[in-house]
């Protein structure tokens, strides 16, 4: 009796039940994203130009090409709208903009001259 | 009225203000620390004369050899008798050579006791005993009269240079009050006109009579013996017959 | 005066010989009178007879409080706070002063007692000022502590609303130590320290009764190498130490333990910081080296490492002006210069506070170019076993066994200037031990009576050949356990090996004829903290004019002692400096470096005892100033000779491979083979006539001889304390 398991767990879906809506939902959120870029551009005094935010749109949309599970790509495709929101709405400022190409981020030296003349220990 | 209420606070704040400002009162009529004065520092010279120094040969032999320490007290109590009644600095330098001890072991007995005065005196060093006996006897107007008389107030000197004057706690000659000590005589059963008296001949460097002033011989009784009057028993009075030899 | 027969200062202070002494006892055993059974509180204990109440109760973990007793100064008695009961007793009797007596049944929480040490806790606070919110002492107050464990919460004596509190003025005893005589309760504990350890009798109380003040009575300053010592005795705020007035509180303070190096013993200490500062020195009790005193110098220089640090790398620029730079440009230049040098001409010189840490990696580069010139500054006689054997360099008898000795010989060395701890200790010894001790050199005060042999160092070669007929070499010759202690300094004279050899040969003649066969007599007390751990690694000691007259590179590890300068090297030589303070070596140089100062790095110092122990980091080092050794390790990876360690637990090793005694922390290993250093010795026949007096300028009385009562040189006392560190 407690032996049984299902096999498929039943959930809730959070906005689409099926993978073609889903998709649908993600192109809108890259067009969406696409056709705001100009205005980002103006928006953000920030030294990229469109192509290198084009690129950079590809590659986050990239990243998560793997995920197959609807729940999944709906809440990133959500988050990806609010992150949108914040943009358009100018609660993001330039720095957070720039954050995703992470430029300030350099490796810890590991050597132990490099750490000496870093001065961390 | 509110004005008046106003200078009332006023009045109470600037009474608090100066309780807050208000100094201990004096303990003592001497200070406990040095103040170098041209009298007294150490480098005024002070030596012992030929004939204390004998005297202090003789006082440091009584003590075993170790123990010198012991004759701190009649040393330091030669120097001043040798230095007009008062003890420098350089006195207490010279005895701590003498015994070859701290400086700071004979400040501390000097200090410690009040017959060792430490700031210059005159040559007549008058202590008038203010205790209840006395004061109940009137050494109150006693007291005015030495002030009177040489001028001098409580722990000073007098214009002349000649007299000091302290108030001191009782001497130990209760029943003959009031008395006063002058250097190292008592002058008892005082009267305000046998202090002037005293004053007086003192001034002329006279040496007043030690002693009561009421015409007794010590501390009997004013109108004679009232008992004990009788011829005094021989020897054996009240013994047994049995142990009679 | 104060000295007394054994027995009598055994009965005024048991203490002394219940203090847990780790090192050897060396005491006879004397018949053991029967111990007497006590209870406190109920719980038996069995005690030696002429035990205090107090310490009897102590063996059972009962603290008793108390103000004015001290287990290393004689009782006193006169505070009260210890009143305890005992059963069958009329009145509380005082724990401190009391000796236990057989079957005693002593209360130390009945309601007697507690109302005993409430009365006088009243009592104290009748006079004391509430003034608690603007004392140093706060926080840290044994009368604050007291009162709130024992007082009561109100005081019924109402006399003081009418005439207000006791007031003393303060006195003024000097630029280290502050007084607010008013918070004095009369404990006397700075008066007998200052008596009993110190030496020096300025202190006592005046007057009588309510009158009665501790202080010096005339103007005087509280002249003692030990003062410092009287603000950590003071159990309230009347005694608190100036430089750190008004700092901090205690809880605000992170407390390090370390180890001092500003003198050859190593006394243990506790750095107070705060925001990255060190606030203040305290020292932490080791039986062994300082028990629970500190030198002035190690306690008041701390204010120097703040002041003309170095706290960035600099390079000379064209026109020789010292330029500050990156560490990396600092660390080519340097390279550069020693990739240039051919190995025979690069000289490496060790000052007087590099830790064994930078020595051994100073030293592995060095050797890893193919140079062998490594020196320390203090010179030491290379004749005969040199610094080959352990024993000639190190100061044998170990510290606390000093008090064991019967009879003391200096030789050449002022002690109380050097080690004024050592002193303390021989002080003790004199007073409690009947040690008695002889001086050969200049007259100083050393703070005890000691019979002056003569100043010329001819006299250890009479004593030695036995021809002397002075009464020193009587005593040393019936001594059951003698010690010879020879000062560093005298060594760097053309005539310290000859005094070296004859001093062995004197110790070894003596301790053939002793008893005890584990007791050592030689004692060469060093100057610094960093000789030893250096002479231990190989250092050759005391940079020769030779070597530098060749040199090409000169790298100096905190050599400020003045044997560099630039007189002394070639015009095109180029001189690199590491070290904490911009002091003579930094100015000669061409490269600096900026290192860490004993209280900002973890590092191994080996005190003159041959005790290897280890400082913590109690702040970070300022600016770009980094741990030694890892300068010397990041230079050799540039210089292309990098160093096989990377982390502290690497060098630590490779210090155990070098000498395993240099790790064993805390402990000293015992040293032998005196016969061999002196055959040795003798084996090169260096003896020659020595006529020399035995001067030089540490040896002069600088520092005390020249302070007479009236003299006020505060500058002097100041200098000479920060002089190591901050010039």
């Amino acid at each position: 009796m407690c032996g049984m398991k299902p096999v498929c767990k039943i959930v809730k879906p959070l906005l689409t039940t099926n993978y073609y809506d889903a998709h649908v939902r993600v192109i809108g959120l890259y067009k969406a994203y696409y056709r705001f870029i100009p205005y980002l551009l103006r928006r953000f005094d920030i030294p990229k130009s469109e192509e290198d935010c084009r690129w950079k749109l590809r590659e986050m949309f990239y990243k998560n090409a793997c995920v197959t599970d609807i729940r999944v790509i709906d809440m990133l495709v959500i988050k990806g709208f609010m992150n949108l929101k914040e943009m358009t709405n100018n609660w993001q400022q330039k720095g957070h903009v720039i954050a995703n190409w992470n430029p300030s981020i350099e490796n810890k030296p590991c050597d132990f001259v490099g750490k000496f003349l870093a001065g961390v220990d | 009225m509110l004005s008046s209420l106003r200078s009332g606070v006023q009045s109470l704040w600037r009474s608090s203000s100066r309780a807050l400002q208000t100094s201990s009162s004096l303990r003592h009529d001497s200070l406990f620390v040095h103040r170098d004065t041209p009298e007294d520092n150490s480098n005024t010279p002070f030596e012992f004369s030929p004939e204390n120094k004998q005297r202090i040969d003789a006082l440091l032999a009584i003590y075993p050899e170790g123990h010198k320490r012991g004759a701190m007290i009649p040393l330091l109590d030669l120097a001043q008798r040798q230095n007009g009644g008062w003890l420098p600095i350089a006195a207490m330098h010279k005895v701590a050579e003498i015994l070859n001890l701290p400086r700071m072991r004979v400040y501390e007995v000097a200090t410690f006791y009040t017959m060792f005065i430490r700031r210059p005196i005159g040559k007549y060093h008058v202590q008038i005993c203010t205790t209840t006996p006395c004061w109940l006897q009137g050494s109150d107007a006693v007291l005015q009269a030495i002030k009177d008389t040489t001028g001098c107030e409580v722990g000073g000197n007098s214009p002349c240079g000649k007299f000091s004057l302290s108030e001191v706690e009782c001497l130990g000659a209760c029943v003959n009050a009031p008395m006063m000590q002058i250097n190292d005589d008592y002058y008892e059963d005082l009267s305000v006109e046998d202090t002037k008296k005293i004053i007086e001949q003192l001034k002329r460097d006279e040496k007043p009579t030690p002693g009561p002033r009421s015409g007794r011989y010590a501390s009997e009784p004013l109108g004679g013996l009232t008992s004990l009057t009788e011829e005094p028993k021989g020897p054996g009075f009240g013994l047994q017959d049995a142990l009679k030899a | 005066m104060l000295r007394q027969p054994l027995s009598k200062a055994l009965a005024l202070s048991p203490c002394a010989r219940l203090a847990p002494v780790t090192g050897r006892r060396y005491a006879q055993v004397q018949a053991q009178p029967e111990k007497v059974e006590v209870f406190i509180d109920d719980k038996p204990v069995y005690v030696l007879p002429g035990t205090t109440v107090l310490q009897a109760a102590a063996l059972v973990g009962v603290e008793i409080p108390r103000f004015c007793y001290h287990e290393r100064l004689a009782v006193a008695g006169n505070c009260r706070m210890c009143l305890v009961e005992v059963e069958k007793s009329p009145k509380p009797v005082a724990a401190c002063a009391m000796p236990v007596m057989k079957g005693m049944r002593v209360k130390t929480t009945s309601d007697l007692t507690r109302k005993a040490r409430e009365g006088v806790m009243e009592f104290l606070l009748v006079n004391h000022p509430l003034d608690c919110p603007i004392c140093d002492q706060g926080g840290e107050c044994d009368l604050q502590d007291q009162s709130m464990a024992f007082g009561s919460d109100k005081s019924r004596f109402t006399d003081i609303h009418f005439s207000g509190k006791r007031a003393v003025e303060d006195k003024d005893v000097g630029p280290l130590i502050k007084t607010v005589m008013t918070r004095c309760i009369h404990c006397t504990r700075c008066i007998r320290f200052a008596s009993e350890v110190a030496g020096i009798d300025d202190l006592g109380t005046t007057g009588r009764g309510t009158d009665m003040q501790v202080g010096t009575y005339v103007e005087k300053m509280f002249l003692s190498e030990l003062s410092g010592n009287v603000i950590d005795l003071c159990p309230v705020g009347a005694l608190t130490s100036k430089p750190y007035s008004f700092a901090a509180r205690p809880w605000e303070t992170r407390r390090i333990d370390s180890i001092d190096v500003l003198d050859p013993l190593g006394s243990n200490i506790v750095v107070a910081t705060r925001t990255n500062e060190v606030l203040r020195i305290l020292p932490r009790t080791n039986e062994e080296i300082n028990e629970e005193w500190l030198a002035d110098k190690s306690r008041f220089a701390c204010d120097g490492l703040k002041r003309q640090r170095l706290v960035t790398p600099m390079v000379a620029d064209s026109r020789g002006n010292l330029t500050p730079v990156e560490w990396e440009d600092a660390i080519v230049a340097a390279a550069q210069a020693i990739r240039d040098c051919p190995p025979e001409k690069l000289v490496a010189v060790a000052g007087e506070m590099a830790d064994a840490e930078a020595l051994v990696s100073l030293k592995d580069l060095v050797n890893r170019l193919g140079g062998e010139h490594v020196y320390t500054e203090q010179s030491f006689p290379l004749a005969g076993a040199g610094t080959d054997l352990r024993s000639s360099y190190l100061f044998n008898t170990k510290i606390a066994n000093v008090e064991e000795s019967d009879f003391v010989l200096l030789i050449g060395t002022n002690v109380r200037f050097e080690a004024p701890l050592l002193n303390a200790r021989l002080r003790k010894a004199f007073i409690h031990k009947e040690t008695d001790v002889a001086l050969i050199g200049p007259n100083v005060d050393l703070t005890y009576e000691y019979m002056h042999v003569g100043d010329s160092a001819s006299i250890v070669k009479e004593l030695a050949s036995g021809t002397s007929n002075h009464e020193v070499l009587k005593r040393l010759q019936s001594a059951k356990r003698p010690v010879l202690i020879l000062g560093a300094d005298q060594l760097k004279t053309p005539e310290g090996a000859a005094l070296l050899a004859y001093t062995q040969e004197l110790a070894l003649k003596l301790q053939g004829k002793l008893e005890d066969k584990e007791w050592k007599v030689l004692n060469v007390l060093q100057r610094n903290a960093s000789q030893v751990a250096a002479l231990d690694m190989g250092y050759k000691p005391g940079v020769t004019a030779d070597a530098l007259k060749n040199a090409k590179v000169v790298y100096l590890l905190g050599a400020d002692g003045g044997q560099v300068t630039r007189e002394s090297l070639p015009k095109d030589c180029v001189v690199i400096y590491q070290g904490h303070h911009g002091d003579r070596g930094a100015s000669i140089a061409d490269v600096v470096f900026p290192g860490a100062a004993y209280t900002e790095k973890r590092a191994t110092f080996v005190n003159a005892e041959g005790r290897p122990q280890q400082t913590l980091v109690a702040v970070t080092p300022p600016g770009k100033a980094r741990e030694d050794w890892k300068i010397i390790r990041a230079l050799s990876e540039v210089v292309g000779a990098g160093l096989p360690y990377d982390t502290m637990d690497e060098v630590r090793e490779r210090l155990a491979d070098v000498s395993p005694t240099l790790v064993c922390y805390g402990e000293v290993q015992d040293n032998n083979y005196f016969a061999q250093a002196q055959a040795l010795t003798q084996a090169l026949h260096c003896y020659f006539a020595i006529k020399r007096r035995l001067i030089s300028p540490e040896c002069i009385p600088l520092l005390y001889g020249a302070l007479s009562d009236e003299g006020h040189p505060v500058v002097v006392l100041r200098a000479a304390l920060s002089d190591p560190v901050s010039m």
